[in-house]
């Protein structure tokens, strides 16, 4: 007895699985699994998951040893197979079943010569640990770059999760078992081809816009214009003078500018001025436009520049300078707002910043663009181009600042920069920038000014990319913000119109109906009218009546032969015709010889009654109405 | 009350589509040319653009080396069967609630495949992929080809299911006692292969399987040696001829 009660161990749960029991249902449960609690169908109901969680957890502790198989418990349970799944599936994550159990090598239902797939189980640690996962390397999908430029790997990938071996124990991927995540976008990924296109740092030749090799002729003259070999051998110098070039065999003896060099070639330049030979002399290392070309890197370089000097050597400027200078302008002061990160450049006064703004416009005029006014090339285009034409140091600050406000508004979009800060260096290699100093010189040809400062953008520094591409970042967020802005104003404005198409719409049926109203009114006078009338109708019949009575009854026994009055009236007559024939009463008052003439004028109620009451004539002109009055008047005089 | 999103409402009308997460396809091919015979079965994406049929064809052909006349027998097949299907698309079927029993029956290369379960049928969100994969891990299968084969074997029994529920939809309008379809898909709408839900999953009955029926359901997955394999291959094609 003991011994069995020794063997019996308490089945073990994960901790954040104690919310389990087996009498209840729990909220997780009715949470994760609602199909089976909200009444859709039948086929699910909370008795029915309850039984099949029990019969499962059951099933798994009858050996707890063993890893339990969906396909084991399914065959003794009715129901749609793909909920059954879910069921189970949601049991494992719990640790519910399976749980603390190795990978199955004899599985249970597997004929003889089958063998367990365990792929992908060297990278995680035997035995499920429930939400933690612990991986060796970087998560699938994102690689882990040595340096900010180079693409190769620094630990090998692991493989892809194609397929899990162990039930899907990873959480996060319970019923996604072999789901691939897709790659995680990386760096490298998007930004890759203009890394790489960097890497490459090619020198274009000005003519025929090749690449140039080691070996290329640059023009002595201005300092930025290079030919290769072919071209030059070729004699496509346009329109410059064979002699004006110089072969430069581009080693590494131009690229690199250590510390010493540049500050000797400050010294120098402060000294000497202008005088690029004797520049060039102190800086024994490098050649004149060697220098030339490091001074205008660096931000605060071209303040040594003397402006005569300047012009001389600049190409002819098309296209709309103060436009571009005002944009530069604009860069300038969000410069100023940042502070200029120089640390390889300390010797620099910062104080020169401002004398350094006013002054900045001037090497971009070695660049001849498209004007910036010019709408049709897009705003990136733009973008592009003036950060193409502007120092790197510069634009990094101008990107800086433009991030720092950005991440004031947004908190994502912090996010998003804040990865790209690694690859920010600012302490740039002196020969990248050499190299993309070099290439920006080869912008000559207006022609394609856009289209070579799209080109060139890959082949810039990539400080310049970095920023270009997170401008771009920047811009669209706000173009973006803008958009959505517009379309709430465009709601609004819909909103309101159909507000005062309703209003309207109201206004209209307010009229009509007042309207109807007013016709309503009108009816209910008419018919008012109209009783009213009847009304007096009948008793104007009931007077006629009366009169006729009477006068019947003064002269009655003359009047019964006549036919004419019988038919019409008489005094048996109960109900007089509403409209019997004045003109025959008239005839019978007359041939009563009190009433002598008689004209009615047909179709009018008026009556010109004329009667010789004793030798009077009395002449009545008399409507219907009065007739009857008058009749009575008559009548009295009769009698009287 | 409100039903999940992935099961359509009893006695609604939805347009014909396999019931499954991908509206899928499923294609066989079975090809005989000089001698030569092409068996193949896979799925296909409907909205695929048809010029997609004779890149497959072509492609197919040259990775195994087929004689050329393959190719507009095979161009030919898919677009029939694709016809087909999507003669079915415009029209309505009955998404009740309805569990069909599905059975598998198959012989991958060496692998013997014999299951049956139970699929729901309007459980659109349903995945017959991942199904399979869960079965080929779970019976530890390692021939690869096995797992597409478990999933079209299930596509297919859907796609006639489905093809079913069309017709019967326009039975039951025609004969216009659609308006008295009943909560539950009974076995006599649907042509007798719906499970009749009641009985299994009312409140009177367990949804645990009696210990006898568990055989029943339980799958069998046989590894063949050579010669079996050559026999069944031999039986199968006399069956055919």
């Amino acid at each position: 007895m003991e011994k069995i009660f020794q063997d019996l161990e308490p089945y073990s749960v994960p901790s954040y699985s104690n919310w389990f029991s087996w009498s209840n249902i729990h909220e997780v449960e009715r949470f994760s699994l609602r199909e089976f609690f909200d009444g859709s169908s039948i086929t699910r109901s909370p008795r029915i998951y309850k039984e099949y969680r029990d019969f499962i957890i059951s099933k798994y502790r009858e050996d707890p040893s063993r890893k339990l198989t969906f396909t084991e418990v399914r065959k003794s349970l009715v129901g749609d197979i793909s909920i059954l799944h879910k069921v189970f599936t949601f049991l494992e994550k719990w640790g519910l079943i399976n749980f603390d159990v190795k990978s199955d090598k004899e599985a249970d239902n597997c004929n003889g010569n089958c063998k367990p797939i365990s792929m992908g189980g060297e990278e995680e640690e035997e035995g499920w640990k429930g939400r933690v996962k612990v991986e060796e390397g970087a998560p699938y999908g994102v690689r882990v770059v040595a340096a900010p430029n180079s693409m190769k790997p620094v630990a090998s990938l692991p493989p892809p999760p194609s397929v899990r071996a162990d039930g899907g124990r990873g959480v996060g991927e319970v019923g996604e078992n072999g789901f691939k995540w897709p790659p995680l976008a990386s760096y490298s990924d998007v930004f890759g081809y203009s890394v790489q296109q960097e890497k490459k740092n090619v020198l274009v030749c000005g003519s025929c816009k090749e690449k140039c090799d080691s070996v290329h002729y640059e023009y002595t003259k201005e300092g930025s214009f290079i030919l290769c070999e072919k071209c030059f051998k070729s004699g496509n110098y346009e329109n410059k003078l064979a002699d004006d070039f110089k072969l430069i065999n581009s080693g590494n003896q131009s690229d690199v500018w250590t510390e010493a060099e540049t500050l000797l070639l400050l010294e120098s330049v402060l000294k000497h001025g202008d005088d690029w030979d004797l520049v060039a002399q102190d800086v024994q290392t490098k050649s004149k436009l060697d220098c030339i070309s490091k001074l205008m890197e660096l931000p605060f370089g071209d303040l040594m520049f003397g402006s005569a000097n300047r012009k001389s050597k600049f190409l002819d400027v098309t296209g709309d300078v103060s436009n571009f200078k005002q944009a530069q302008l604009d860069f300038n002061e969000s410069q100023e707002s940042a502070k200029v990160e120089d640390p390889s450049h300390g010797l620099k006064d910062e104080g020169q910043q401002n004398g350094y703004a006013d002054s900045q416009g001037q090497p971009l005029k070695r660049v001849r663009t498209e004007p910036t006014s010019n709408t049709s090339s897009s705003l990136m285009n733009q973008v592009a181009r003036i950060s193409t034409a502007v120092g790197p140091h510069v634009t990094a600050s101008a990107a800086e600042a433009a991030v720092t406000a950005l991440c004031y508004e947004n908190q994502c979009s912090r996010e998003i920069f804040d990865d790209d800060d690694n690859f920010i260096d600012l302490k740039a290699s002196a020969e990248n920038i050499e190299q993309k100093r070099a290439a920006q010189g080869n912008l000559l040809d207006g022609d394609e000014g856009p289209k070579q400062s799209e080109t060139q953008g890959p082949s810039f520094h990539k400080d310049t990319i970095q920023i270009n591409l997170r401008m771009r970042a920047a811009t669209a967020t706000a173009l973006g913000a803008a958009a959505a802005h517009a379309k709430c104003l465009a709601d609004q404005e819909e909103r309101e119109m159909e507000h005062l198409m309703a209003t309207m719409i109201e206004a209209q049926l307010k009229k009509l109906k007042r309207k109807m109203k007013y016709f309503d009114d009108l009816e209910l006078i008419m018919e008012k009218e109209n009783a009213h009338i009847e009304e007096l109708e009948e008793s104007l019949v009931a007077d006629r009546l009366n009169v006729l009575q009477s006068i019947f009854d003064a002269g009655i026994s003359r009047w019964r032969d006549h036919a004419s009055v019988k038919s019409q009236t008489g005094p048996t007559a109960q109900v007089a015709p509403r409209y019997f024939s004045f003109k025959a009463f008239l005839h019978a008052a007359m041939h009563s010889g009190s009433v002598h003439g008689l004209i009615s004028i047909p179709n009018t109620h008026s009556t010109f009654l004329g009667v010789k009451i004793n030798s009077q004539i009395i002449i009545a002109i008399t409507t219907r109405n009065h007739f009857f009055t008058k009749m009575a008047a008559i009548e009295r005089v009769f009698q009287g | 009350m409100k039903s999940h999103s992935a099961w359509g409402t009893s006695k609604s009308l939805v347009k014909f589509r396999i019931p499954t997460s991908d509206n899928l396809v499923p294609i066989r091919l079975d090809i005989e040319i000089d001698g030569q015979r092409f068996r193949d079965a896979f799925t296909w994406n409907p909205s695929d653009p048809d010029s997609e049929v004779v890149v497959f064809a072509k492609r197919t052909v040259k990775d195994l080396k087929l004689p050329p006349a393959f190719v507009t027998q095979i161009a030919q097949s898919i677009q029939t069967q694709l016809t087909e299907f999507r003669s079915y698309e415009g029209q309505d079927m009955y998404t009740g609630e309805r569990v069909v029993p599905i059975k598998l029956d198959l012989r991958v290369n060496h692998t013997l495949i014999k299951d049956h379960f139970l699929w729901e049928l309007n459980n659109f969100e349903s995945d017959p992929e991942e199904f399979a994969r869960n079965f080929c891990k779970d019976m530890g299968i390692e021939d690869p080809e096995v797992g597409p084969a478990i999933a079209i074997a299930i596509r297919e029994q859907l796609y006639e299911i489905a093809v079913q529920s069309v017709t019967s939809a326009k039975e039951s309008r025609i004969s216009k006692k659609g308006r008295r379809a009943g909560e539950f898909f009974s076995a006599s709408k649907t042509g007798g292969n719906a499970v009749d839900l009641v009985k299994l999953f009312g409140n009177k009955s367990s949804v645990i399987r009696k210990r006898k029926e568990w055989d029943v359901y339980e799958p069998i997955v046989d590894l063949l040696s050579n010669e079996e394999v050559d026999a069944l291959e031999a039986k199968e094609e006399r069956n055919i001829r």
